[in-house]
């Protein structure tokens, strides 16, 4: 289906994320023929953990969960110097419920995080309790230098339906007094916090092929039509992701939530698509074993649940042998005691500022779990003792460039509206009436 | 002759009649002439070679960095069962390599793999990591063909992190990051007074190499001749057509050992231009009267005086000693064309110290 100046509905949707406002959303209305349903008038069965969205999201032949295809990012500035207030933390939670009633839910309906900085909790006296490893961002990487992001806040929207998320950022900014027929309460995110940046992204079966010709860097003709993510190959497989469980925080008052870490990676796909053949985009993303066999179909959908890197040697063998080492390779190596990987990934691409990029999101336990999965990714280990370079044959850090980083703490629902560093047992049962 | 003389020669022969049409002329002037026949697995002269510019010069954190650039060039990249050709491309404007060296040793790092940014007015136009490469007039660099829009003046900012390869000596203090940013004014006029030499037909192909460039005010990626090494040089031997040469230090201490132990080092170059071999996986076995002594990887090291090499601590060396030195990866460099066919199969080295 094409509108009248012949854009393809679905190339106009993605752009339309990109670009974000009440014109896009309401662009979006006539273009995207969904009815998607209202939420529930009690929110009370919500789960506490804000990122507990497997449960809701649909999953493909395999069971793998597959990832909401929009998405936007606010990173918010609170307004107020110091500690906030009640008044405050009022408007957030009722902006909030607002677009929860207006959308379910749900895949096609609404997910969205609301996650905190190290810097937000500067402003309080007590620091943040044990149970939370929450540090400054850092460089992860000695061949790195990357900008940290320290706004206070970051509000995560997705969903598979482009007009839930701009038409829930549009309602967060106050522009909406009604939403997808459901009423908006007087309260506007942007009323208590300032917008210091907004990031959008798409990931999903042939997104970023009808994205490529909006970034720069990415050779349009040659992303896979079929492929989820710029590189060319599927991600995310039940195997190789941590359970929902596994991010969890266990114990203290931000039992339910969880860490995130979002990087901005900024890719190069020339060298990729246009230097390096298959049997390189093969070794260097899974492990040189998986390009000799020729076990990667297409973009992987035939691998199933997991990227299959247990056939793989060990890494520290296959650098010394075959001078090249894999992504999925190397990071596999970072499991905990149960051979669990650490992170949960809910990244995506990413054609903002007009270059390609991924924000690389990604949820965990604890900081500490990201920063060790990165470091079996850098292969520092590994390229001391071999033919393997700092970004040369070493997975695909030779088309990778960090130019970001943040980490932040996405509380438990009860504690998502400006949440202190220290929640007694009062503020983890915030009572909130329902509008 | 200029360079759009000996191509039109050289494999354009049909589009002469056709120079008046700018755009059909420029696409063919792209490419570079058809690779000898025969190729022998071995260093081999190109056929042909080309000069560099050089828009500037900086330094900071210890590091001095060279802008440098030429025509596009096709080269190759390696893969443990061969060679990926890669052509150059409609869009590439120039053959880009900002070359690093540590100020005080003169020594070009090739685990420091530079990171490329190119804008215009601010705008992006190109970013990416150079691959390392290996190259006769130019020797061990980083580079990869850049698109740019034209003539005018670029940014061209190249930052560098830390190593990955491990330092000895003076050089393992410098582990810090460093970028150095340049104006860069570019014209296809002023790419196109760069030199271009044909080789002979009869010539091309065979073995042999084209000199290193003389590039004033650029150190050199060679390692020093047998006699310049330190150390007590015990021998040499070949493989792929690269030439190992091994030399024992009385003294450990420095590569992790203690004074009682001995360093074996080994040193591979290329024939004829004794350029560095680096990322290579090598390991070695030193046996006497029959019986293993050693048994271990040669860990690559740049040190300030070996230079770029890979070695062990070892306890004891003796005369009459059988080292045996196995190549396990091949130089993951890329390749210019005359390299891209000798240090890839490298069987084991003897070498009886």
């Amino acid at each position: 289906m094409s509108d009248e100046r012949g854009i393809p509905r679905r190339e106009f949707l993605k752009s339309a994320i990109a670009i974000g406002g009440a014109a896009a959303f309401s662009a979006c209305l006539g273009r995207e023929e969904v009815d998607v349903p209202t939420g529930p008038d009690d929110l009370s069965s919500y789960p506490q953990r804000q990122h507990a969205w497997n449960e809701v999201l649909p999953r493909d032949d395999h069971g793998n969960v597959i990832a909401p295809s929009h998405r936007v990012l606010l990173y918010l500035n609170y307004r107020r110097d110091g500690q906030p207030n009640e008044d405050d933390r009022d408007q957030v939670e009722t902006a909030l419920r607002g677009i929860e009633h207006a959308y379910e839910r749900s895949g096609d309906g609404l997910l969205l995080t609301v996650s905190y900085s190290p810097a937000y909790f500067d402003r309080f006296d007590d620091s943040l309790p044990d149970d939370v490893d929450l540090p400054d961002p850092e460089a992860l990487a000695p061949f790195e230098e990357p900008e940290f992001d320290t706004p206070d806040a970051v509000v995560h929207l997705a969903s598979n339906t482009a007009q839930v998320v701009l038409g829930a950022e549009e309602a967060l900014k106050g522009n909406k007094s009604t939403l997808n027929g459901v009423d908006q309460p007087d309260a506007a995110l942007t009323d208590v916090f300032s917008l210091a940046d907004r990031r959008t992204g798409f990931i999903g079966d042939g997104l970023p092929a009808e994205n490529a010709d909006d970034a720069e860097g990415v050779p349009a003709d040659k992303v896979p039509e079929d492929a989820p993510l710029f590189m060319g190959f599927k991600s995310g497989f039940k195997k190789n992701q941590a359970s929902e469980e596994r991010v969890t925080i266990q114990s203290g008052p931000f039992a339910g939530g969880t860490t995130q870490h979002i990087s901005k990676l900024r890719l190069n796909l020339n060298q990729w698509y246009n230097q390096d053949d298959r049997w390189q985009r093969e070794a260097k993303m899974f492990c040189p074993y998986h390009a000799e066999n020729d076990v990667v179909e297409g973009t992987g959908d035939n691998l199933g649940t997991s990227s299959k890197i247990d056939d793989c040697q060990p890494t520290d063998e296959t650098a010394r042998e075959m001078g090249v080492i894999g992504h999925s390779q190397k990071s596999a190596r970072a499991r905990d005691d149960d051979d669990s990987p650490l992170i949960l990934r809910r990244d995506f691409d990413s054609t903002d500022d007009g270059a390609a990029s991924l924000h690389f999101l990604a949820l965990q336990r604890r900081i500490t779990d990201f920063v060790d999965t990165r470091e079996a990714m850098n292969g520092t280990d590994v390229t001391e003792q071999s033919a393997v370079g700092q970004r040369n044959n070493n997975g695909i850090l030779q088309y990778i460039r960090t130019e970001r980083r943040g980490n932040f703490l996405v509380p438990s629902r009860s504690l998502r509206a400006l949440p202190p560093a220290q929640p007694t047992g009062d503020a983890q049962e915030v009572t909130h009436e329902s509008s | 002759m200029n360079r759009r003389d000996v191509l039109r020669v050289a494999g354009s022969g049909s589009l002469v009649g056709l120079a008046g049409c700018a755009g059909l002329f420029e696409t063919q002037s792209a490419q570079a002439p058809p690779l000898p026949e025969n190729r022998p697995d071995a260093v081999y002269y190109p056929t042909h070679y080309e000069g560099m510019k050089m828009p500037g010069m900086k330094e900071q954190g210890g590091y001095r960095c060279a802008l440098t650039y030429s025509y596009a060039h096709r080269f190759w990249l390696m893969k443990p069962n061969g060679i990926t050709k890669v052509e150059i491309q409609s869009e590439d404007s120039i053959h880009l390599m900002p070359v690093v060296w540590e100020t005080h040793t003169g020594i070009i790092p090739p685990d420091i793999n530079p990171q490329l940014t190119i804008t215009q007015s601010g705008d992006s136009i190109d970013q990416f990591a150079p691959w390392p490469m290996l190259s006769q007039p130019m020797g061990f660099h980083f580079g990869d063909n850049a698109q740019l829009k034209g003539d005018g003046t670029y940014t061209v900012e190249v930052s560098i992190g830390g190593p990955s390869t491990r330092r000895t000596g003076s050089l393992a203090e410098n582990q810090g990051n460093a970028s150095f940013t340049f104006e860069f004014e570019f014209s296809e006029s002023t790419l196109n007074e760069i030199s271009y030499t044909d080789i002979p037909d009869d010539r091309e192909g065979t073995k042999g190499a084209v000199d290193l460039m003389d590039m004033e005010m650029l150190p050199s990626s060679q390692v020093p001749t047998p006699d310049a090494l330190p150390g007590d040089v015990r021998g040499s031997g070949t493989s792929g057509d690269a030439k190992f040469v091994v030399t024992i230090l009385e003294d450990a201490s420095r590569f992790g050992g203690d004074e009682n132990q001995r360093y074996l080092a080994v040193s591979p170059r290329t024939p004829y231009n004794r350029t560095l071999l680096p990322m290579m996986s090598l390991s070695g076995t030193l046996h006497r009267d029959g019986t293993s002594v050693f048994d271990g990887i040669l860990q690559a090291t740049i040190d300030p005086e070996l230079r770029y090499h890979y070695g062990a601590t070892v306890a004891d060396v003796r005369t009459g000693d059988e080292l045996t030195i196995t190549v396990d990866s091949p130089p993951q460099t890329a390749r210019h064309e005359g390299y891209e066919t000798a240090f890839v199969d490298m069987p084991d080295v003897q070498v009886t110290l």
